[in-house]
């Protein structure tokens, strides 16, 4: 096995703190934008806890938080001056490598989950997310996707509904009268 | 007596070693899946059981750590995937071993050294737990503070990444953890004037999008990996097997544990560093190292499972969490009216000991499951990605969601989720970034204790800092971690780190 496999095919994606992504001795695209952006904010975020209470005291609320923002600004400093000065990766591309298209999608699905989870509800969001999901990575027929979704979706609620008692939003599906009526036909029966 | 009775609590209740038994089962599984890792199951489930009685949800909790840090090694041996970061050193040895059509003596011997690692972790933490924690009531304020310091720095100084870094996601996670009022003064901090953001930014939101999100946005890039299937054998191992490699894992677990001690690291690097050293000290291995070794199972296996018992060290005695998973940990203490820190073992010993005990459990689980039920296992393991990865996405916003039903906390989650992204692929730990935010409030309490008792004479804090021998260690090593950074020691620790196969 090549001793510097990353669990995800050497592709420097960084899989834990003890391996991280990046290359030690290459800038990938994007990466130098990146430090240019954490740079920025940092100073962002200083001006703003300066604002807190300035240097009133060293005990007053605003001294750690502009100690970390100092120490922010600084390390981002020296990371963007370190990747400025290195050597591209040769063959990676930002949209190929960083930014690849089924990411974009993804992020287009969630941000859509976080919209309509509350006025649809847990139930309907949620399939509609796995079967979209589903039928895009995995390349099979609607019936697997469909099949897959419900099936998963099925548990996930069963588990966390029930075993768990998380509160989800109900949205448009009647869940709670759902519940209650099974709960009566148990009662009953039993 | 009493002692022994709160170790056994687990037994008292079977509910709780049920729940001990599912977790260290669901461990196992979740460990060996590629794609979902320890610290991203326990920082969704914290969310889940956050309606749960502590004892349960901590139940729970062990045995998915116990079991979660054993499983990565079955993955990596049968299909050269790690299925946890823990593990990546062990497939370093484990696949050609199963290439050899060795792997289920891969496999026994793995389970019966996490085992053996496990065992060593626990016993070193309910030896060691009580001293440290006494010794731990004569701290001051500012020891705290650079302990907490000198946490978040470690992850990044011992990993093989840039402290520099390392050093940023600390300072932001600190920073992220002093968003909203000002526990002491009610002054806002970092809120740009929203309401919203009064109350702060949920850590479990920050956990979820982190080890959540972030992985399975990464893992679309290896949707279509193809895993190959292993023939196995006879799993339980020889005596005589056990017998031969005892030193060498005596050794690797107490290097295991001592790293799993050290304020802010884990199971991955103890494994790594533990590979390293078993392959220092092996002068003639039977097998080279990298082509099926079995030294180079027996030491990464050990050193992660006895991590486990060294992290909870810190955290059950300083209230600093000894990686990711127990940095989690204490948040789940938090949301339960727990303080972890030397005041809960005096107050609350028998929460220390359940949790030996459970530990203890989950441990003999881990060996139990470890070596049956071989033939299901590379079934599930085998569940295709394009259905994991959308399973960790819903999992993730119904675990932001749950505690404290806020659709804000959602939004959170998917903005650290999307962060996090970049900051793996570009080489940025995630792991100070939880530990900052958990540490945060430690951190300014801390600081602010002392230097109010001081008179807010830096001065006279700095003389506090030399003449106490504990400070001046804790104070010591800060500085040095920040003189690491020039080039002699760059090289030093390529030396050491340098996982060049010889």
């Amino acid at each position: 096995m090549d001793p510097e496999f990353r669990g995800d095919l050497d592709h420097h994606d960084g899989t834990s703190d003890a391996l991280p992504g990046g290359y030690v001795e290459k800038r990938r695209p994007g990466e130098l934008g990146f430090a240019i952006f954490l740079t920025l904010a940092s100073l962002g975020l200083l001006y703003s806890a300066y604002g807190i209470s300035g240097f009133e005291a060293l005990s007053s609320p605003g001294s750690v938080p502009m100690a970390t923002t100092s120490v922010m600004l600084i390390s981002a400093l020296v990371v963007a001056w370190r990747t400025a000065k290195l050597p591209k990766v040769a063959g990676e591309t930002l949209s190929k490598d960083i930014l690849p298209v089924m990411f974009i999608i993804f992020l287009g699905f969630l941000i859509l989950f976080g919209v309509l989870l509350k006025p649809l509800g847990f139930l309907p969001t949620s399939a509609l997310f796995l079967v979209a999901a589903i039928k895009l990575l995995s390349r099979k027929s609607w019936a697997y996707s469909l099949t897959v979704a419900f099936l998963s979706l099925f548990v996930i609620w069963l588990v966390f509904r029930i075993v768990f008692t998380v509160l989800l939003p109900a949205g448009i599906v009647p869940e709670a009268e759902f519940i209650q009526f099974f709960r009566n036909l148990l009662s009953g029966k039993g | 007596m009493e002692i022994l009775l709160a170790i056994l609590t687990v037994f008292t209740q079977p509910q709780l070693l049920i729940l001990v038994a599912v977790g260290t089962f669901a461990g196992i599984y979740i460990g060996a899946i590629p794609g979902l890792s320890v610290t991203m199951a326990v920082s969704i489930l914290i969310s889940f059981t956050f309606s749960w009685d502590v004892l349960p949800a901590i139940s729970l909790m062990v045995g998915i750590y116990m079991g979660g840090v054993y499983g990565g090694s079955r993955t990596a041996i049968l299909l050269n995937i790690p299925g946890a970061p823990s593990a990546i050193a062990t497939a370093m040895d484990g696949y050609p071993m199963a290439q050899k059509g060795e792997a289920g003596q891969a496999i026994g011997v793995t389970t019966v050294m996490s085992f053996f690692g496990g065992l060593i972790g626990i016993q070193v933490l309910a030896l060691a737990a009580p001293l440290v924690s006494e010794f731990a009531l004569t701290f001051q304020p500012r020891d705290y503070m650079l302990l907490a310091a000198l946490g978040i720095l470690l992850v990044g100084s011992l990993s093989t990444g840039s402290l520099v870094k390392g050093i940023f996601a600390g300072a932001l996670g600190i920073a992220i953890g002093s968003v909203g009022r000002d526990p002491l003064t009610f002054t806002e901090r970092f809120t740009f004037d929203f309401k919203l953001m009064e109350g702060g930014i949920s850590f479990i939101a920050v956990m979820i999008g982190m080890f959540g999100v972030s992985e399975a946005l990464q893992q679309l890039q290896n949707v279509n990996m193809k895993s190959v299937r292993q023939k196995i054998d006879r799993i339980v191992p020889s005596f005589g097997t056990i017998k031969k490699y005892l030193p060498l894992s005596l050794q690797t677990s107490s290097i295991g544990v001592i790293i799993g001690a050290l304020p802010g690291t884990g199971g991955d690097i103890a494994a790594l560093m533990a590979y390293d050293h078993a392959k220092r000290v092996t002068k003639n291995p039977k097998v080279p190292f990298g082509q099926g070794a079995m030294e180079g199972l027996v030491a990464p296996e050990t050193a992660n499972n006895a991590a486990v018992g060294g992290a909870f060290i810190p955290m059950m005695t300083l209230g600093i969490p000894g990686d990711a998973v127990t940095a989690i940990m204490i948040g789940a203490l938090f949301i339960h009216g727990l303080n972890p820190g030397p005041m809960l073992m005096i107050d609350q010993p028998d929460m220390f000991w359940f949790i030996v005990g459970a530990l203890l459990t989950a441990n003999f689980f881990m060996l139990l499951f470890g070596l049956t039920g071989i033939k299901t296992f590379t079934k599930i393991v085998e569940m295709p990605r394009s259905i994991i990865i959308p399973l960790i996405l819903l999992l993730s916003i119904v675990g932001a969601y749950a505690v404290n039903t806020s659709i804000t906390d959602v939004y959170w989650m998917l903005g650290f989720g999307i962060f996090g992204y970049f900051m793996r692929h570009y080489g940025y730990p995630l792991g100070p970034v939880i530990l900052g935010v958990i540490l945060s409030r430690l951190l300014d309490d801390n600081w602010r204790r002392a230097i109010i008792s001081e008179r807010e004479d830096l001065g006279r804090f700095f003389e506090g800092i030399f003449t106490s021998p504990l400070s001046l260690v804790l104070f010591v090593s800060v500085i040095l971690i920040f003189v690491s950074q020039t080039p002699i020691w760059t090289a030093l620790k390529r030396r050491i780190f340098g996982r060049e196969t010889s």
